[in-house]
């Protein structure tokens, strides 16, 4: 039984492997620089699943998650040509461009709009997702930091939810949540802390 | 504020979640190029992409993968390759089915015209037999002291009817056949069926009673494939029969 349980475990990081490779970034956003055809089969074969995955827990709905998904695939092809092959990092840049996809695609259907969707766009600009540690992700801190999630308390997994899937500020979390802002603020940072401290003890191991 | 103050941010920030004052210190830190507020941001990057990486991991349709390359020109979608291969598929089936269909018509006709060959020589035969064996069958020979004509025998019964037999009679031709008279005494000749030769044998049976005292003679012509009223050749055979 112990073995049935660590399937999902073992398909989960042997997919991430896929999706977390470094080292054939560069000749990919070169291929994409130019536009190769085959450059995107090969990005949606990396990042398909987790920008789907991303976009999905979102909007949390299927048809909705794969047209925002192919907006995601199809804003990367139209801006690749500003990203630096040697110095970018491509599955960062993809994953928040999917999120921000579906952010602004639930913020549009909550009328909550505003001016977000220009500063969603401006925290995609490649130049952003320039020179991240060349090991910023790798199979170890995921696991780490997967590990590290499952032990924050539920208040804190609340807010970090809240934040990355439902892209709330703090204010708008201290009114759903019915709290103080001073303590959704606190339980924010404190999970943030832990998490940042996670990844960074597994950078140095 | 300091960068000390904003480290707890960055990843809000990268989020695009940060209150409005926070989001501009950041924003004042980065514009005027802040080593450590650039840092902080890509590590908070980093962390970001890990977290968003880490989710429950879901599979979207492999139609959109076809959808999506189709968008760039690379595939065609999908349903056109389903439905080309479907097409191509169903048009081979077709073609299949067809030359089987046709296969299995000739074969039918080709085992049905021998049914009926075999069926018919096998009637003939039993004809035969009954005419040989049966006491009132009364024999005529034909060609006899001819120069290589067909020579054979007229049998004639009075219920049974006639039953000539004859060798050395070649095949009638081309769009030819074989076509056995009865001519009655001071009358005409009467149409009594179509046959063939094998080549060296024929065989032909005109069944049903006959008055023997009213016939003068059997004769055979070759006539067009579907017969002739009256003869329009000169007999190859002729039996008188006349008592």
């Amino acid at each position: 039984m112990r073995l049935v349980k660590l399937i999902p475990a073992v398909f989960f990081y042997a997919f991430l492997q896929v999706a977390l490779r470094r080292d054939d970034d560069a000749d990919l956003i070169r291929r994409l620089k130019a536009h190769e055809p085959k450059a995107m089969a090969d990005l949606y074969r990396r990042c398909g699943r987790l920008a789907y995955s991303v976009i999905l827990r979102v909007v949390r709905n299927v048809g909705v998650a794969e047209d925002l998904t192919q907006e995601t695939f199809l804003r990367i092809w139209n801006r690749v040509g500003s990203f630096e092959a040697e110095r970018g990092a491509l599955t960062p840049w993809v994953l928040a461009v999917a999120r921000n996809r579906a952010i602004d695609h639930v913020r549009s259907q909550d009328g909550r709009l505003e001016a977000s969707s220009v500063d969603l766009e401006r925290l995609e600009r490649p130049g952003l997702f320039m020179d991240l540690e060349s090991r910023a992700m790798t199979i170890d801190r995921a696991r780490r930091v997967k590990v590290a999630l499952e032990k924050l308390n539920a208040n804190q997994r609340t807010v970090i939810e809240l934040a990355y899937y439902e892209g709330m500020s703090h204010t708008e979390m201290a009114e759903r949540l019915k709290q103080p802002l001073g303590t959704v603020k606190t339980w924010m940072r404190t999970a943030l802390q832990i998490l940042r401290s996670e990844l960074r003890e597994a950078a140095i191991a | 504020m300091t960068c000390e103050e904003l480290r707890d941010l960055y990843e809000l920030y990268a989020l695009g979640v940060l209150e409005a004052e926070d989001r501009a210190e950041i924003d004042a830190h980065l514009t005027r190029g802040c080593a450590n507020c650039k840092q902080g941001l890509a590590a908070a990057l980093a962390l970001n992409a890990v977290i968003m990486s880490i989710g429950p991991a879901e599979a979207p349709s492999k139609k959109l993968r076809h959808r999506l390359l189709a968008s760039i020109g690379y595939e065609r979608p999908g349903w056109f390759w389903t439905g080309a291969l479907t097409a191509a598929l169903m048009l081979a089936l077709a073609v299949w089915l067809g030359t089987q269909e046709r296969e299995r018509s000739n074969q039918l006709a080709e085992a049905r015209e021998q049914l009926m060959q075999v069926t018919g020589e096998r009637d003939n035969l039993n004809q035969a037999v009954r005419f040989l064996s049966d006491p009132e069958t009364r024999p005529t020979s034909f060609g006899r002291g001819q120069q290589a004509p067909p020579r054979g025998y007229v049998f004639l019964h009075p219920q049974l009817g006639v039953m000539l037999i004859a060798s050395n009679l070649p095949a009638a031709g081309t769009g030819k056949t074989y076509e056995m008279w009865v001519i009655p005494k001071g009358g005409s000749p009467r149409p009594a069926g179509l046959f063939q030769s094998d080549g060296m044998r024929g065989l032909h049976i005109l069944s049903g009673p006959i008055d023997l005292d009213a016939l003068d003679a059997i004769a055979v012509t070759v006539e067009p494939l579907a017969g002739s009223a009256a003869p329009t050749t000169m007999p190859v055979i002729t039996a008188p029969v006349g008592t």
